[in-house]
């Protein structure tokens, strides 16, 4: 009869634990949708507010648009000149980061393999210029490929080449030191030459490496906004984010013209977005492997 | 082994030629051009008062910098960078610290969130800085906390139109979009602490907040030196928001845009002085970053 009460305390005990975890873990659910609710906020308005027209998205920002109309954004796919600004985007994205992808792996496997006192010397190089800021290097740069008569798309990519690199080097370079030379041997001695070893059995041992070069230089090239700013300017060659910004320069004039703003915002990041949800696994993983390499 | 010496220069060729031209080159350059009347396309002579006809003519020591500290504009700038960075740095922190544990508490749907918080990352800071100015002058002027709003906090009213405010509106501004790649990185450092000590620790009677400062904290050094030496140089060369938000109206221009509209406040454009700038804000971010990352790596060897 003595153990009876004890008994039901502990029972007590028992539940209210894992009442509390329950209500604990109930309770992290709604903070995270909260706030996945506020971090989704500003695209909802971005997408509504691109169906209406600039009275009605003054009058009411966050309603759902009462006659939603396409217009706007068929407008401002004209303005920024979508599918061209589009290509052209790509193509330097694409360019550029091939580009880096394959100049800094075959230099970083070198450094590693050939281990000298000069490659220690231009390993350091590359890592100390991770340090420079764009801004003390653009007007020199800029000037200088002026003289080489290279301010244009071609210039452009040779740039984004130059400071993707350095990165690019030391990631590599950390993971070229994992990569087991007894293979690369064994292909000396079948015959394999330098660039047979270096496409056909190194760089594919690389590919997770590959993964986060590519996609931390795509984010950045993508979406940047000064280089072409001062390369291109307002050409007819614009990236999308730089008829963006002209668009959005030269309707502004005047106030805010949200009815042009909000459509071409929504075009220009929809590509994006597409290429994000299907590739995000490979995004998340190379961003997380580039942090913890560095 | 000489079958990788042969190659050394050949494979390495390409790479040093682009850092040369792309990289050094220019860098040394606009070191010495710091210290010249450049004017952009010419070199200018301040004693003759036309173009010079050699570099040496053109040499005006450090006026330049004597120049740039002088003006209002450059100090006010520095200032504000600095004032940034710190509620910045702080700020993104807390949010991806916040998000990762959050996110790592939850078993089902763990990777649904996790998009959803990194999404804004993939997108442009130009593009959202516009859609973030219409919700500071619209959505939370005239909706949310307005008199007759949800909320009257006459701070957040007109955050684009005021200095301070527009300071707190830049924060608010990359707190929703690098959060979520700051979790990412607290993510991964979270995963790699082994349950043993939280088991151990439960063990011990441990309370949750001891378990954290004891265990989590310590073990995460590694990645808090990786997400502050990201916020601090991602907050000190932030441009293209700024440019969005309020394009340096009311005196909210970054060092950023203080080196891009230096050539455009002065005629005929002063490229010296904006290139001394340039080279001033080179030595504030290696020496900052550099000193960051001895500090927190020292404290991740002391564990």
């Amino acid at each position: 009869m003595t153990v009876k009460p004890r008994e039901s305390v502990a029972l007590r005990a028992d539940t209210n634990y894992f009442l509390k975890k329950r209500i604990g873990y109930a309770a992290t659910y709604v903070v995270l949708g909260l706030i996945a609710l506020y971090t989704l906020a500003p695209l909802w308005f971005l997408v509504t507010n691109s169906l209406k027209d600039q009275a009605e998205i003054i009058r009411d920002p966050l309603g759902i648009p009462r006659t939603a109309s396409f217009q706007y954004i068929i407008k401002a796919t004209q303005e920024i000149h979508f599918f061209r600004s589009l290509g052209i985007t790509f193509s330097i994205t694409f360019v550029s980061v091939g580009l880096i992808v394959i100049i800094s792996s075959i230099g970083a496997w070198i450094l590693v393999r050939n281990h000298t006192r000069w490659s220690q010397v231009i390993f350091m190089a590359f890592v100390a210029a991770m340090l420079i800021p764009f801004q003390a290097i653009m007007y020199p740069l800029i000037q200088f490929f002026d003289t080489l008569g290279l301010k244009n798309v071609t210039g452009l990519v040779f740039m984004y080449g130059g400071f993707g690199l350095s990165m690019s080097v030391f990631l590599y370079h950390g993971f070229v030191k994992g990569v087991p030379k007894g293979i690369e041997e064994a292909g000396i001695i079948d015959g394999c030459n330098i660039f047979q070893l270096f496409f056909t059995i190194v760089l594919p041992l690389l590919s997770s490496i590959t993964v986060t070069v590519i996609v931390l230089n795509s984010m950045w090239i993508w979406n940047d906004y000064l280089l072409p700013f001062l390369v291109i300017g307002n050409s007819t060659t614009k990236t999308l984010v730089l008829e963006l910004y002209f668009a959005r320069i030269l309707a502004g004039q005047f106030g805010n013209p949200w009815e042009l703003i909000f459509p071409a915002v929504l075009i220009t990041i929809i590509p994006i977005v597409i290429i994000f949800l299907f590739l995000q696994k490979y995004i998340v993983q190379g961003i997380t492997d580039g942090a913890i390499k560095s | 082994m000489d079958f990788y010496k042969k190659w050394f220069w050949p494979l390495l060729l390409p790479s040093i030629l682009l850092f040369g031209f792309v990289i050094l080159f220019p860098f040394v350059v606009g070191v010495l051009n710091s210290f010249l009347a450049w004017r952009g396309t010419y070199y200018f002579d301040p004693e003759t008062g036309i173009r010079a006809t050699n570099l040496f003519a053109s040499f005006v020591g450090f006026d330049n910098y004597a120049n740039a500290f002088a003006d209002e504009r450059f100090i006010r700038a520095l200032v504000y960078t600095v004032q940034y960075t710190l509620v910045a740095v702080v700020v993104v922190n807390f949010v991806g610290l916040g998000l990762a544990l959050l996110v790592t508490r939850a078993r089902r749907g763990a990777g649904l969130f996790r998009t959803v918080f990194f999404l804004p990352n993939m997108l442009g800071g130009l593009a959202l800085g516009f859609i973030w100015q219409f919700i500071f002058q619209i959505v939370f002027t005239d909706i949310l906390f307005s008199p007759e709003g949800l909320m009257h906090i006459p701070f957040l009213r007109y955050m684009t139109q005021d200095s301070t405010k527009a300071l707190f509106a830049l924060v608010i501004l990359n707190a929703w979009q690098y959060g979520g790649y700051m979790m990412i990185i607290y993510i991964a450092g979270l995963n790699n602490i082994s349950r043993d000590y939280y088991e151990a620790a439960s063990i011990d009677g441990a309370t949750p907040l001891r378990t954290f400062r004891s265990i989590t904290v310590p073990m995460l050094m590694p990645s808090f030196t990786v997400v502050f030496f990201l916020t601090l140089s991602n907050s000190f060369k932030l441009l293209d928001q700024n440019i969005a938000l309020t394009d340096g109206e009311f005196n909210t221009r970054l060092l950023a845009m203080q080196i891009l509209r230096t050539v455009k406040d002065t005629a005929p454009p002063d490229y010296g002085k904006a290139q001394a700038q340039a080279v001033i804000f080179f030595i504030l971010v290696a020496s900052i970053t550099l000193t960051q990352v001895y500090v927190t790596k020292k404290r991740e060897l002391e564990l």
